[in-house]
């Protein structure tokens, strides 16, 4: 409980903060702001895809179903995740590019993703069999994964692309944030890392009642 | 009219997230309740 009301109160204090510490950023002005919201969600979607990258190798290697059904609550968070980054990215499009969809390479590679990902349920929904849906589900999540880094890191930055690529790290891997803007982005990245942990337990837990109900 | 506007943006976002950890922390607690149950 401890943790989670220091969760509540850090979230409380980066919201405050991304609204009223930092300037805003001189050229794309107050929807700069969403940057705050909208890299840690996308920085949560990666880690809970990797994340059950990791819990289907270990399915794979043990046979156990207890690491199927984390797999598949990382690859529902990430899911998640992703697309409260694509709302939060379209938001942002609107009010520079002038409209919520363009086609832009880094959506492209996004509405990728989440199709890939779309078809992971779509796939453990086809299969009744247990043993047979994780096994096929595991092998599918780790070739999943592996279209991740090309997705999100390699094709944006490929392609040209209207997307913002030097937010976070420039060109020559250099932090370029003042202290505020630095101090509320790690801030947002903890705080939304912390809720991906507790939203996972949580989903995990439920996963498992309902397989131990089914068992019984 | 800037200022006030993000007040506007940063009170709505405050009663989402105050929401959102209301309904996980309800949610957990069932979880528990749930699980004293189902698993011994």
């Amino acid at each position: 409980m401890f943790w989670k009301t220091l969760l509540l109160i850090l979230m409380c204090c980066v919201i405050a903060a991304a609204f009223l510490l930092p300037p805003p950023q001189s050229q794309l002005g107050e929807v700069s702001r969403i940057f705050y919201f909208h890299v840690p969600v996308a920085w949560v979607a990666v880690l809970a895809f990797l994340v059950s990258f990791v819990f289907s190798i270990s399915y794979l290697r043990r046979r156990d179903l207890i690491y199927d059904i984390k797999a598949s609550a990382a690859a529902r968070l990430g899911l998640l995740f992703a697309i409260l980054a694509t709302i939060s990215g379209s938001i942002f499009a609107k009010s520079t590019w002038g409209s919520f969809w363009n086609w832009d390479p880094r959506e492209t590679s996004v509405f990728i993703l989440l199709l890939i990902y779309g078809a992971y349920f779509a796939l453990r929904s086809a299969v009744d069999q247990q043993d047979r849906r994780a096994a096929l589900s595991g092998v599918y999540a780790i070739l999943a994964f592996i279209t991740v880094p090309f997705l999100v890191f390699v094709v944006p930055r490929v392609y040209q692309s209207l997307h913002p690529t030097d937010s976070v790290i420039d060109a020559g891997f250099r932090i370029q944030m003042s202290t505020p803007v630095l101090a509320t982005f790690l801030g947002s990245l903890l705080g939304f890392t912390l809720l991906f942990i507790w939203m996972f337990e949580l989903d995990y837990q439920i996963s498992r009642i309902s397989f131990e109900k089914m068992e019984e | 009219m800037r200022m006030s506007s993000n007040l506007v943006t940063l009170i709505v976002t405050l009663v989402i997230w105050i929401g959102v950890f209301l309904f996980l922390l309800r949610l957990d607690r069932k979880v528990e309740k749930l699980k004293k149950e189902i698993i011994p």
